[in-house]
């Protein structure tokens, strides 16, 4: 009786890792991210008519671009955090056929974002602002419809 | 000594084993920004030609507020993956360093903006969390 159990057991574990197998099967996760993110709470020592250059730098490090407008010069800092999931339908075929089939989903969210900082000719922050942000994307979402 | 034989033969194959699939990306833009030769411009003394002299032509010159600035910047990418035959797990994450020198119109270096963010990029494979 505990013999049958034991081989019932077994069973089920095989049973069990071959779902997990199926179920992560073709699956590809792919992430890359530009910089360190920059949140309101980081820069809200930041303060319109006071906040020199040095300052701004000392706190959240130097911006990756400098560039003039006709407000005055903008800091640019840039970051981002992009997602990348697919799902290979036709993998496990590779396990058993000489052909491979191709059925793949695939999503990607490339969601560049920056923080602009506007000087004045004194290089203390004449207006300061972030990129438009929708919500985050889940790391796993394949569906492309 | 032939007990070790085999064993050492077990422990690569199973190093092997685990190693395959694994990829490691490195991959940088522009050359390390040297931090003694940033320390080294002195504000009201260094002149652009020392500047120059020192760190190099820089990747960018700006002109902002009737002032010329140079820009010097390095990118540093680490990218490990993990390509096995059902899943695939792949990361890259990559880090800048800046440096702007604030140049007055005699030539004169009046600021200095450093940031150096490349000592933490790391090799991280697992793609969720932050």
């Amino acid at each position: 009786m505990t013999n049958v159990a034991s081989h019932f057991h077994s069973i089920k574990l095989v049973v069990g890792a071959l779902c997990i197998i199926f179920l992560c099967a073709g699956c590809s996760v792919r992430r890359a991210t530009l910089n360190d993110v920059l949140t309101p709470e980081q820069v809200s020592f930041i303060r319109v008519g006071q906040t020199t250059i040095r300052e701004l730098a000392d706190h959240i490090g130097a911006p990756d671009e400098l560039t003039e407008s006709d407000f005055g010069v903008v800091a640019l800092y840039y970051w981002s955090d992009t997602k990348s999931a697919g799902l290979d339908l036709g993998a496990i075929g590779r396990l058993f056929l000489p052909y491979s089939p191709t059925m793949r989903l695939n999503k990607i969210g490339i969601t560049p974002e920056q923080l602009q900082v506007v000087f004045d000719p004194q290089w203390t922050v004449r207006a300061y602002g972030f990129s438009r942000k929708s919500t985050d994307e889940p790391i796993i979402w394949f569906w492309p419809f | 000594m032939l007990f070790f034989k085999p064993l050492a033969g077990i422990v690569i194959v199973l190093t092997l084993a685990l190693l395959q699939g694994c990829v490691v990306t490195r991959g940088t833009v522009g050359e390390p920004i040297q931090e003694e030769a940033v320390s080294a411009i002195k504000k009201g003394k260094t002149t652009m030609a020392e500047v120059v002299s020192s760190i190099g032509a820089p990747d960018r010159i700006v002109r902002g507020n009737d002032r010329e600035i140079f820009h010097y910047y390095y990118y540093d990418g680490k990218s490990p993956a993990m390509m096995l035959i059902l899943l695939n797990f792949i990361r890259m994450d990559v880090k800048s360093d800046n440096l702007y020198v604030f140049f007055n119109r005699d030539g004169i270096a009046e600021e200095v903006v450093y940031g150096k963010r490349t000592d933490r990029t790391r090799f991280k494979l697992w793609p969720f969390g932050d």
